[in-house]
């Protein structure tokens, strides 16, 4: 069972590797503005500090670190799961989800490996040059920070998910709307910044009920040596977020009524 | 007399149907009044943090630095356009043929749709947000002067929809025009003031900017409802700029006009 869906989802990876390099210029071309309109949130940063100013307790580099880590999350997630909403949407609108629905495979598996995409490639590099740099320049990292850091991120990636999961869900019943992301984007924008700068009742909503400093502060908080014990207890509600994603998906798969595709 | 008459009659039958078209997706516009609040709460908790130790930023307050967010966010609302996307749609898919009988220039055509999309951004995002900054976060939205920032807001709304119509008709060379499209709104994003004043930016830049066109769609007109402008330490005064910016849209639509020319040399078309 589980030898069939890693076949299905290797396959699936192929087919998207040759649709890019099928289509090549187009390829380059998404791959090239994802990286620039991602790169602008840290050109505010640093046209903050160009001016002088700071954050106060937050070197650039520091601050730099959480928006890199932040961008290389959200590159991951766009090549992971970034299609699900728009293929999910596109189902509703045309009444065609039976034809997931038929496959003999899980459905949200299936629309989560065939979507599948390769355009925030270079978003990811770039996160990953400006994660060097910024780590380069913020003092000594031990092996338990680099531990730390792993594991928060990968929740913050499960975050990611769940963020997903909830807004292709959601598109089921507000039909075709093709701003939902916006939605979810503005709530993020929370998790790029550091959070002290935040009054209390937000940073508790961002770390414990829609834990999106989980994204960027907190891995990036584990290379600093500032990971506290809220950071770890921050990991059970990303999990307990994602789930809810996928149950809310499935919920709503249940829900789906269609008349034939 | 009867040929204005004329012109506004075609503007109140195109605006009211596009109006009656989009009012169909109200819920979609009224995200704005989630998303648009948010962001503020974002920006107010950033900027308070940079400014905890100073008073003056690159010549701006505090409280200025946030009337300034919530007036590029209101701004934005009324001013708003996709005739880029529009108009590189039509020209894909050949559906131009049918704008290019009618007996009125596409431009027209696209302007007057647009006021009636936007008189729905009025209700649905503009009045709801403009609510939300003044009552419950207290934002001094008050205009310096109400006459200067409604003349530039004006010219700001046809500044981004002549900026953006002559990038649509790129379309017509470039036929999949989606690549110039997203290049020259990121572009524009960046360098119209919306994601930071635009004194933020080195000197040389500024200077730079003085002479691009992208200033006009965002921060002249939100500089003006602040009641003074300055870029690469120069300072206009206000009847000036704003004197300016309706050379700038002039300008632009003689240019959007130029190409226009060009490109109907260029169109050919099949019964769509």
């Amino acid at each position: 069972m589980l030898r069939k869906y890693i076949r299905i989802y290797l396959e699936c990876i192929k087919i998207s590797v040759s649709t890019a390099m099928t289509y090549r210029l187009n390829f380059l071309l998404d791959n090239f503005i994802m990286l620039v309109s991602n790169i602008l949130f840290p050109l505010v940063t640093l046209l903050i500090y160009g001016s002088g100013a700071e954050f106060p307790n937050w070197s650039l580099y520091e601050v730099l670190l959480i928006q890199a880590v932040f961008t290389m999350s959200t590159a991951i997630a766009n090549i992971f799961f970034g299609g699900v909403l728009w293929v999910t949407m596109r189902h509703i609108i045309e009444g065609s989800l039976e034809i997931v629905l038929i496959k003999p495979v899980n459905c949200l598996f299936y629309l989560v490996a065939s979507t599948v995409e390769f355009g925030s490639l270079t978003l990811f590099i770039g996160g990953v040059v400006m994660f060097a740099v910024a780590l380069s320049h913020v003092g000594p990292v031990s092996i338990l920070m680099i531990l730390q850091f792993i594991v928060l991120f990968l929740s913050g990636v499960c975050v990611m998910m769940g963020i997903s999961l909830i807004m292709a869900a959601t598109s089921f019943k507000w039909v075709g709307n093709s701003r939902l992301p916006e939605i979810f984007d503005s709530i993020k924008y929370f998790g790029r910044y550091p959070q002290n700068i935040f009054h209390k009742a937000i940073s508790a909503v961002t770390s414990f009920i829609i834990p999106v400093a989980m994204i960027g502060y907190f891995p990036a908080a584990a290379l600093l040596g500032e990971a506290d014990f809220t950071a770890f207890i921050a990991i059970l509600p990303c999990f307990v977020f994602t789930m809810g994603g996928v149950l809310l998906f499935r919920h709503m798969i249940r829900l789906y009524e269609g008349a034939g595709g | 007399m009867d040929f204005i008459a004329r012109k506004l009659k075609v503007v109140k039958a195109v605006a009211l149907v596009t109006y009656k078209e989009w009012s169909a997706y109200r819920t979609h516009s009224m995200v704005s009044i989630f998303v648009g609040p948010v962001y503020f709460i974002v920006q107010y908790f950033i900027w308070s943090a940079v400014y905890s130790r100073r008073t003056y930023l690159n010549g701006m307050e505090l409280s200025e630095m946030l009337t300034y967010f919530g007036v590029t966010t209101l701004i934005g609302y009324i001013t708003m356009d996709f005739a880029d996307w529009n108009l590189q749609m039509l020209v894909r898919t050949g559906k131009f043929l049918t704008f290019a009988i009618r007996p009125i220039h596409h431009r027209f055509f696209a302007l007057s749709q647009k006021i009636g999309h936007r008189i729905l951004g009025l209700f649905f995002e503009f009045i709801p947000c403009l609510f939300i900054f003044v009552f419950i976060f207290k934002v001094d939205l008050r205009p310096a002067s109400y006459f200067w920032t409604i003349i530039s807001v004006a010219l700001a709304f046809l500044m981004n929809l002549y900026m953006n119509y002559t990038i649509g008709l790129t379309a017509f060379w470039l036929v999949q025009a989606t690549g110039v499209r997203r290049v020259y709104l990121l572009l524009q994003g960046i360098f119209s003031g919306g994601l930071i004043p635009l004194v933020f930016f080195p000197k040389a830049l500024q200077k730079l900017l003085l002479f691009l066109p992208f200033q006009y769609v965002s921060y002249v007109p939100a500089m003006v409802y602040i009641g003074r402008y300055t870029l690469a330490d120069v300072s206009v005064p206000i009847p000036h700029i704003v004197g300016l910016q309706a050379v700038a849209v002039i300008v632009t639509a003689l240019f959007s006009e130029l190409v226009y020319r060009l490109s109907m040399k260029r169109f050919s078309g099949v019964g769509a």
